[in-house]
């Protein structure tokens, strides 16, 4: 899909160029057309698909660990350990790998997408104009959701048999009870203990 | 200086430099897989696109065709 798109942009270029150094052909109607698609309906196509791309890309797990205070992170989904949740869900596909940050740290509401994307600017800021926090300092700002879980686990019939979650479940629909720090599945992300971790490693 | 006396050809010029201008920095953007590429795509390349077409679209509503004798 990207070659495609450098390929509009390079007719884009090739078109607009006609206007740099011969603007004097728009006297004759037929290029008038042509600087019109040549010099606003290209360029906005062209920048329609690269948001479109641009946004795609954003979600993927190696473009969140692409970031440097994100590269435990990305390691901790190695942690060979069933009950780091993280790792467990990553490693078994219960989450798509390539957007395995994003599927459960994504806001699901419906400016969810425009929250993340101002959120990690001011990632980016922090990283580039100030002093980034360290990685182990990092905290979600009003902590992990249960909606987050719930939007892939609520419904399904594993999680709904078990008497532990039918008994909380008006407390972790409305977020009173946390599936993380409830002492059930409080394990995600441990990277201050790293370096003692196991890890596995996928078949290549 | 007015609009209309910079000259449809001129501000023709300056919005097709300013769009070639853009689209060179969205390939870079494209090309390059870092956290920067998007700031540089969203802030400088579309900055620099949209500009172009605003100019475009200027020279259109306010800048009358020059005749042929002034050849501008």
């Amino acid at each position: 899909m990207v070659g495609i798109l450098i390929g509009q942009i390079a007719f884009s270029i090739v078109l607009a160029s006609i206007f740099l150094f011969r603007p004097s052909l728009t006297s004759a109607a037929g290029w008038k057309i042509v600087a019109f698609v040549g010099l606003c309906v290209l360029p906005g196509l062209c920048l329609v698909g690269g948001m479109n791309t641009h946004v795609q890309r954003s979600e993927t797990t190696r473009f969140c660990t692409s970031c440097h205070v994100m590269v435990p992170f990305g390691q901790s989904l190695y942690i060979d350990d069933a009950n780091h949740i993280p790792a467990q869900h990553f490693q078994n596909h219960r989450v798509p790998a390539d957007m395995a940050c994003y599927s459960c740290h994504a806001d699901y509401g419906i400016y969810g997408p425009l929250d993340d994307k101002l959120r990690g600017l001011k990632r980016i800021y922090l990283q580039y104009v100030t002093t980034p926090p360290a990685a182990a300092a990092i905290r979600i700002p009003g902590g992990f959701k249960n909606a987050q879980c719930l939007h892939c686990h609520a419904g399904a019939r594993s999680f709904e048999e078990n008497p532990v979650h039918t008994a909380l479940m008006s407390s972790l629909t409305s977020n009173q009870v946390s599936c993380l720090g409830s002492g059930c599945h409080d394990t995600a992300h441990d990277i201050a203990n790293l370096e003692h971790q196991k890890f596995w490693k996928p078949i290549q | 200086m007015k609009l209309s006396g910079i000259g449809i050809r001129r501000l023709l010029q300056i919005s097709s430099g300013l769009v070639i201008l853009g689209l060179l920095l969205e390939i870079v953007s494209l090309l390059w897989f870092h956290p920067l590429s998007f700031v540089l795509f969203a802030f400088v390349a579309a900055g620099l696109i949209g500009l172009g077409i605003l100019v475009y679209l200027v020279s259109l509503v306010f800048v009358a065709e020059p005749s042929e004798s002034t050849g501008r």
